[in-house]
């Protein structure tokens, strides 16, 4: 186990906002917060395995000439639809979501796809849809909602591969061990 | 056991048919191998990242942002709307119903539309707790740059789609 500086990151961000959090609430909030990670932490683990074996085992089946075929920097729009459709069938949550957008990046997916399917997956997916705003928000606004945000993977994806052309913006090759 | 969690799990399990199938028990090795390396990479710092989203959900005012959005109207609305659903903390099980908080108090469909659509794709923090730790800093900026107009694009679009089919709520 190696501690990367992402790791680091994350330590000053949890002490940060644990402090804020002390500091405005006392220790009964921070008591709180803590419970509710670990809750979170246990109930998210049966999905994040999930979703890492199924982004491991999928880089088994699709080829990496495949993928870069179908979704990689040139497979034109059509490559922008099949991400999207992928993303908005995706089950899960984030937990799922990250890891599988994790391996079509080891894959050989181009930025624009993969910003493609994310979109799809959080703004179309089913899962959340069905789940949470239909009950909570209703049939009518969720129809609106759903028509507004269809085009919108698509045009996400297609902005992602115009920014690349700026260094900034332009994905390293996946740190295949996240060091 | 709830429906989503057996549903991705079916996935795994026919997925792993179709390895066995094709590459044996080799190609399921190999799979759960790198499924495992990226497992450890997240073993410290996700449970630091969701403990930081625990602490933001204290720390950021959502009742103040609630009147902040209120019957708001045109695009100011929703692109205030849109910012405020991007810093609604938590998942669809805190965002939903906040989001009825506002939908009660009289914001029109489009700021409703841009409110979901910017807790759907800016989610500061699921980008927190998930995202950053699996994806990296680079890929964040990439995917917010390419989808700051979206939410704006959803309340406009929606805006239409009330206009053509009356459709209200």
């Amino acid at each position: 186990m190696k501690i990367a500086r992402t790791d680091i990151v994350f330590a000053v961000l949890a002490g940060v906002t644990g402090a804020m959090t002390y500091a405005r609430f006392g220790s009964g909030a921070v008591v709180d917060a803590l419970g509710r990670a670990g809750a979170l932490f246990l109930q998210i683990l049966p999905q994040l395995a999930a979703g890492l074996l199924i982004g491991g085992l999928v880089t088994r089946l699709v080829s990496r000439e495949k993928v870069a075929k179908w979704l990689g920097g040139s497979s034109g729009i059509t490559g922008l639809l099949l991400a999207s459709l992928a993303g908005l069938l995706t089950p899960g949550g984030p937990f799922t979501s990250f890891p599988m957008v994790y391996a079509l990046w080891i894959a050989g997916a181009d930025a624009g796809a993969l910003i493609a399917f994310i979109s799809a997956w959080s703004l179309l997916g089913f899962n959340r849809l069905i789940v949470w705003e239909l009950p909570l928000l209703g049939v009518e606004f969720t129809v609106v909602r759903y028509l507004a945000c269809l085009p919108l993977p698509i045009i996400a994806g297609l902005i992602a591969r115009w920014l690349g052309r700026w260094p900034v913006f332009r994905l390293a090759e996946p740190e295949d061990r996240g060091a | 056991m709830n429906g989503p969690l057996i549903l991705v799990w079916v996935a795994v399990i026919v997925l792993a048919v179709l390895v066995w199938r094709r590459e044996g028990e080799a190609g399921l090795r190999a799979g759960g191998r790198s499924a495992l390396d990226i497992a450890r990479t997240l073993v410290i710092r996700l449970p630091l990242a969701l403990l930081t989203a625990s602490f933001l959900i204290h720390i950021i005012p959502v009742e103040a942002m609630t009147r902040l959005v209120g019957p708001a109207s045109g695009l100011v609305g929703i692109i205030t709307a849109s910012l405020v659903g991007g810093l609604l903390p938590g998942g669809p099980m805190t965002s939903f119903p906040i989001a009825i908080v506002f939908l009660q108090s009289g914001a029109g469909v489009p700021q409703m539309v841009a409110l979901v659509a910017g807790w759907s794709v800016f989610a500061l923090h699921r980008m927190l707790a998930y995202e950053a730790p699996i994806m990296g800093w680079k890929f964040i900026a990439l995917r917010m740059g390419a989808s700051l107009v979206l939410p704006v694009l959803a309340g406009l679009a929606a805006g239409g789609v009330v206009a053509v089919t009356g459709l209200s709520y």
